[in-house]
């Protein structure tokens, strides 16, 4: 209890010589906040995204295969297909019709997907994503054109809006059934964008895409592992970028916050010596300067990360946006959804709490050399 | 109540700039008096009040207060004999800017751990038995002179200590205010407490309140007047 007042009472002294001080330790949580929000912004929208796209290939096929001509994908006959059923160890083998269509009137590239099983919709529906519902204010029961390969216009009525579950994929999806497909794309029976199939067993992966590759040479085998790993790479890739442009930035703030709670002015001098001659202790007056580094850094903690948290999850990330997402890898514009995992948010705290806080215990070795009878001669 | 035994005090020792403050000072102060420590700039008084009020240590001799042989503890000790036996004035008052007269009379209780709301009502007593609790929320900058020297006064009652320690209080008031810092410290000798005040000034070294004056000259004790 009588631990508690004292800390109690020390604090109050704290927070009074923060004050007294408040411009210049204003400019400091200014700065400060600064630097933990764009850290925190590159790593909630980094892990954001990685987590998305994990999460959208954890239902994805284990294996697609495409079929190759002259280097470039072409459409995959349905003889793919009873190969690959003839092959031991795989399972759900199918063939996936999915591709892009341009919408000139709002300049956005849509992915269009038939779907697995045309019982899911009804003829002459289709289901799509939010952010192209949002994009062209589109709701259940409208109609929605589409120009055909043969320059005629398919209608569609809207019949699902995709859950928000995750908008990386599903925002700029539309699905409808297969006949629908290939109306508009005019594609034959018997032809597919390309072909899925599931591994009983998962470490068997890669000696099924070799057995798929044997059997049929003018294919490519793409495995889930890979993909996951060509995003997570990209994604890192991007954020070391950004960390990299912004080094010069945090270099200026580690300066400026060691000068700052390094440093002892004479007035912070005058002060130890002051209470150290009223009778505090070192330890006491050490306790002091604790928390004042202690209040600055978990303000602008709290601060750069609620800011981080608004601007990468309320505000599309519109600071770093184009660096981040890359227009070409990423488009059309999303929202991700909010989630913060706690372990980031553990290394985010001791890579800029603990250092300041750290920091401030510099002068107080300093302190603990000022002589009591200092404060008689001041 | 107070004892210095042969204390020498040396800054500097082993270097070049090496300077004897006190040779040699042996002294018995009694409690409940007015004791002033007279002398010249240099001669020593502020450097024997010092090691009087667990400020310094002694570079040789023996300081007993209370009874209690003080030269050989340690600094956390020491931290704790000055705040619970001793309240200081300081020659410039030495307030701390920036805060409140308020707070600055309370600094001195902050590490004994005791309940915010009780001290603030004692320091608020304080302020009020020196007429300035009416700038109990001012900030120390704003104050004059004489506000100061209260304020100064209160800070060194909040522990109530039974020793008063005071450096040249007088250096920077006018004579009506010395004699107003004279009398508070005549009526706290009468409350029972005991006041030592190192000055050179005739306004305190005069005055009929003073039970002893100890004249230093050259860092050694020239005389001792026991004036009742």
């Amino acid at each position: 209890m009588i631990w508690i007042e004292k800390q109690r009472n020390i604090i109050d002294l704290a927070l009074s010589s923060l004050l007294r001080k408040s411009g210049k330790n204003l400019a400091l949580v200014i700065i400060y906040t600064a630097i933990v929000f764009i850290l925190a912004s590159v790593v909630f929208f980094i892990s954001s995204l990685k987590r998305e796209a994990a999460l959208v290939l954890e239902a994805s096929p284990e294996i697609v295969v495409q079929k190759l001509v002259a280097g470039r994908q072409a459409l995959a006959p349905e003889s793919y297909i009873d190969a690959m059923r003839g092959l031991r160890g795989t399972a759900n083998v199918r063939g996936r019709l999915w591709g892009h269509y341009f919408d000139s009137t709002v300049g956005a590239n849509y992915t269009i997907m038939a779907c697995d099983d045309d019982a899911q919709l009804a003829a002459g529906t289709i289901t799509i994503g939010r952010g192209m519902a949002r994009t062209l204010s589109l709701k259940k029961g409208d109609s929605m054109k589409f120009d055909a390969y043969d320059g005629t216009s398919v209608d569609f009525k809207v019949g699902e809006i995709l859950p928000y579950r995750s908008e990386l994929v599903a925002s700029d999806l539309i699905l409808l059934r297969s006949d629908g497909f290939r109306r508009i794309f005019g594609m034959e029976e018997g032809s597919y964008s390309d072909v899925t199939l599931q591994v009983a067993n998962r470490k068997e992966m890669a000696t099924v895409a070799g057995k798929i590759k044997k059997l049929l040479p003018d294919s490519r085998p793409i495995l889930r592992d890979e993909v996951l790993r060509t995003y997570e790479a990209i994604f890192d890739w991007r954020g070391g970028l950004l960390i990299v442009i912004l080094c010069g930035a945090v270099l200026a703030f580690i300066i400026f916050a060691w000068d700052k709670a390094s440093g002892l002015s004479f007035e912070e001098r005058r002060e130890i010596c002051i209470l150290k001659a009223v009778g505090w202790d070192t330890s006491e007056v050490m306790a002091m300067k604790l928390w004042e580094g202690a209040v600055i850094s978990l303000l602008s903690f709290i601060f750069g990360i609620i800011g981080a948290y608004l601007h990468v999850f309320y505000t599309s990330y519109f600071l770093f946006g184009p660096v981040l997402k890359g227009w070409s890898v990423l488009y059309p514009s999303y929202q991700l959804i909010p989630a913060v995992d706690p372990y980031q948010l553990a290394a985010l705290f001791f890579l800029t709490v603990v250092p300041y806080t750290a920091a401030t215990l510099i002068p107080l070795w300093g302190a603990a050399s000022i002589d009591p009878d200092e404060g008689m001669r001041l | 109540m107070i004892e210095l035994r042969n204390v020498t005090k040396v800054f500097n020792k082993g270097r070049s700039n090496e300077f004897t403050a006190i040779e040699d000072v042996s002294l018995s102060i009694g409690a409940r008096r007015l004791t002033v420590l007279k002398g010249p700039s240099g001669s020593g008084k502020t450097t024997a009040l010092s090691i009087i009020g667990a400020m310094a240590k002694p570079t040789s001799g023996r300081v007993e207060v209370f009874g209690r042989e003080i030269t050989s503890l340690p600094e956390r000790f020491l931290s704790r004999i000055r705040r619970e036996h001793f309240g200081f004035i300081f020659q410039n008052f030495n307030l701390i800017k920036g805060i409140s007269a308020l707070e600055n009379v309370m600094i001195p209780a902050y590490p004994c751990g005791e309940n915010h709301g009780v001290l603030r009502n004692r320091a608020m007593g304080l302020l009020e038995l020196f007429n300035v609790s009416g700038k109990a929320d001012s900030m120390v900058n704003w104050l004059s002179g004489g506000e100061m020297q209260r304020v100064a006064i209160a800070r060194a009652l909040i522990n109530n200590p039974q020793v008063i320690v005071a450096d040249e209080p007088t250096a920077h008031l006018d004579t009506k205010l010395s004699r107003e810092f004279m009398g508070i410290m005549a009526q706290l000798v009468r409350d029972g407490r005991t006041v030592m005040i190192a000055s050179h000034d005739p306004l305190i070294c005069d005055s009929e309140d003073i039970g002893m004056v100890v004249s230093f000259r050259d860092g050694r004790i020239e005389g001792v007047q026991e004036n009742r």
